[in-house]
């Protein structure tokens, strides 16, 4: 199942507090040891050259491109949403990495 | 019971012609997103919340009044919630609900057995579902759910439930079918058949906004998934039910052969009740439709937690029309239940699979397969987690 309507459903428009909630999260996220790495965008759309340009690459979340994107050609203002980045999901040309177990 | 399935004709007027107007009967609240554990299949442990209070909860559930038969408490993990016992005990108070379903990893092992007595003591009349995580055996398990230890803790926990005794309590097991277990569905099946749960119920990793994990790949691929369902489709079948359970688990196999339907057509298959059967409550008072959308009706806070207005607002209907254009497809077991409930040629197919294995011949033939598979007990209700 490709769950492009997902894809597609949270593709809206971020205000500014968008990006400091998903990438504080993601900061913890990795900082607790978790199964995160990092973040990716997903570009609101493929006609936004600038979004394009951000999107497909893995950041750590204080390298991140805020979230809504400066200079986003959308008229109804930046669709593009973060995703985490799982260590079990290789990467182009990586491989996947070790998956540890933490305790409590 | 009756009263519930009495509304069911309501529920698909309600959603054909937009009349009468129904609260939901299905909700799922998540108190807290906080979670310990760390699995490969959800990041929903990462989030924090400005979480509603005990009194907000409280007043939310006076507003709604006695609709809604089942609620799912959900989270996060509900045990790391230490109000969950007055959750609860405010849920039955103002909704009495049927059912309070409760999923849990049996981390904090050592405070659920009091407090599911608790629970069961104080609100008889209604049945308690308590759901263990249960994602592979000994160290797998552990993997997927990034917890060392964690295997032992669910068998401890599984033992302190078995020990008490209340007649409206059910232990059910559950397992999240991803890409990580997939391969090795064989052995968590008789394990899990094995441990002669109250119920077992599978559900397929799916991606969801409200666990963040758009975009990330869980799902088993549609071969494997349905290889294993077919296994436990073929378990189950071999069982022998009865009165309810029989029910149920008619129920329960039409949804994992749904979910197959789902994951090969890639539509709602049949019309989802989202957002007017079922509905969820998340930590900081926003009712969603579902927790796969995860898209916000309106925040409780702005409505003095008058649930109603926001049922509703012209926002919910916003939802209801993109859901009802079909806009959005799933295999959310919470939701497929209740939208199993509310379709006819599911009911038919359900009923006339009861009345058929009631024969005695068929049910003679049952009896003698059965001996071959590990028996699932009793099997009372189809929920599972949100």
């Amino acid at each position: 199942m490709k769950w492009l309507w997902l894809q597609d459903l949270v593709r809206k428009p971020k205000d500014a507090q968008y990006a400091k909630i998903v990438l504080d999260r993601y900061r913890l996220g990795i900082k607790a040891h978790g199964e995160i790495r990092g973040a990716r965008i997903i570009p609101g759309s493929e006609q936004c050259e600038k979004a394009m340009s951000v999107a497909g690459k893995t950041y750590l979340p204080d390298d991140a491109p805020l979230i809504p994107i400066q200079g986003c050609s959308l008229p109804g203002g930046c669709c593009c949403s973060y995703t985490p980045v799982m260590k079990y999901e290789p990467q182009m040309g990586e491989a996947a990495q070790p998956e540890p177990v933490h305790t409590v | 019971m009756l009263e519930a399935l009495r509304k069911v004709p309501l529920y698909v007027m309600n959603r054909k012609f937009g009349w009468p107007k129904m609260l939901p009967m299905s909700i799922t609240i998540s108190p807290s997103p906080r979670c310990n554990s760390r699995c490969l299949t959800c990041n929903i442990w990462m989030k924090r919340e400005d979480e509603l209070s005990l009194e907000e909860w409280d007043k939310t559930f006076q507003s709604m009044g006695d609709t809604p038969f089942w609620f799912t408490i959900s989270g996060g993990e509900p045990f790391m919630n230490k109000d969950i016992v007055e959750t609860a005990q405010s849920i039955y108070k103002h909704c009495h609900p049927g059912i309070i379903n409760i999923p849990t990893n049996s981390l904090m092992h050592k405070i659920i057995q009091p407090k599911v007595a608790t629970m069961c003591e104080t609100c008889p009349d209604t049945q308690f579902i308590i759901n263990l995580s249960l994602d592979g055996v000994g160290d797998k398990h552990d993997h997927i759910r990034g917890i060392a230890g964690n295997f032992e803790k669910f068998e401890a926990n599984y033992r302190a439930l078995r020990e008490l005794d209340y007649p409206n309590l059910s232990i059910g097991i559950h397992s999240v079918i991803s890409r990580f277990n997939v391969d090795d569905i064989h052995e968590l099946y008789d394990y899990a058949f094995g441990l002669k749960p109250d119920s077992y119920i599978t559900e397929i990793a799916e991606q969801r906004v409200e666990l963040d994990t758009v975009g990330i790949s869980i799902t088993p691929s549609r071969d494997k998934y349905s290889a294993a369902i077919d296994e436990l489709i073929a378990r189950v079948e071999l069982q022998q039910f009865r009165g309810i359970s029989k029910v149920t688990e008619a129920f329960r196999v039409r949804y994992y052969k749904l979910v197959k339907r789902i994951l090969a057509e890639e539509t709602q298959v049949i019309p989802c009740y989202a957002g007017w059967a079922s509905a969820q409550i998340y930590a900081n008072g926003d009712v969603w439709a579902c927790c796969v959308r995860a898209d916000n009706m309106l925040n409780l806070r702005s409505v003095d937690y008058d649930f109603k207005r926001v049922w509703f607002s012209k926002e919910a209907d916003t939802i209801r029309a993109s859901i009802k254009a079909k806009e959005c497809h799933c295999p959310l077991a919470n939701a497929s239940y209740t939208n199993m409930l509310m379709h006819a040629p599911t009911l038919a197919k359900v009923g006339s699979k009861v009345a058929w294995e009631s024969l005695p011949l068929v049910s003679g033939r049952h009896n003698k397969d059965a001996a071959a598979v590990p028996a699932v007990t009793v099997s009372t209700i189809p929920g599972g987690r949100k």
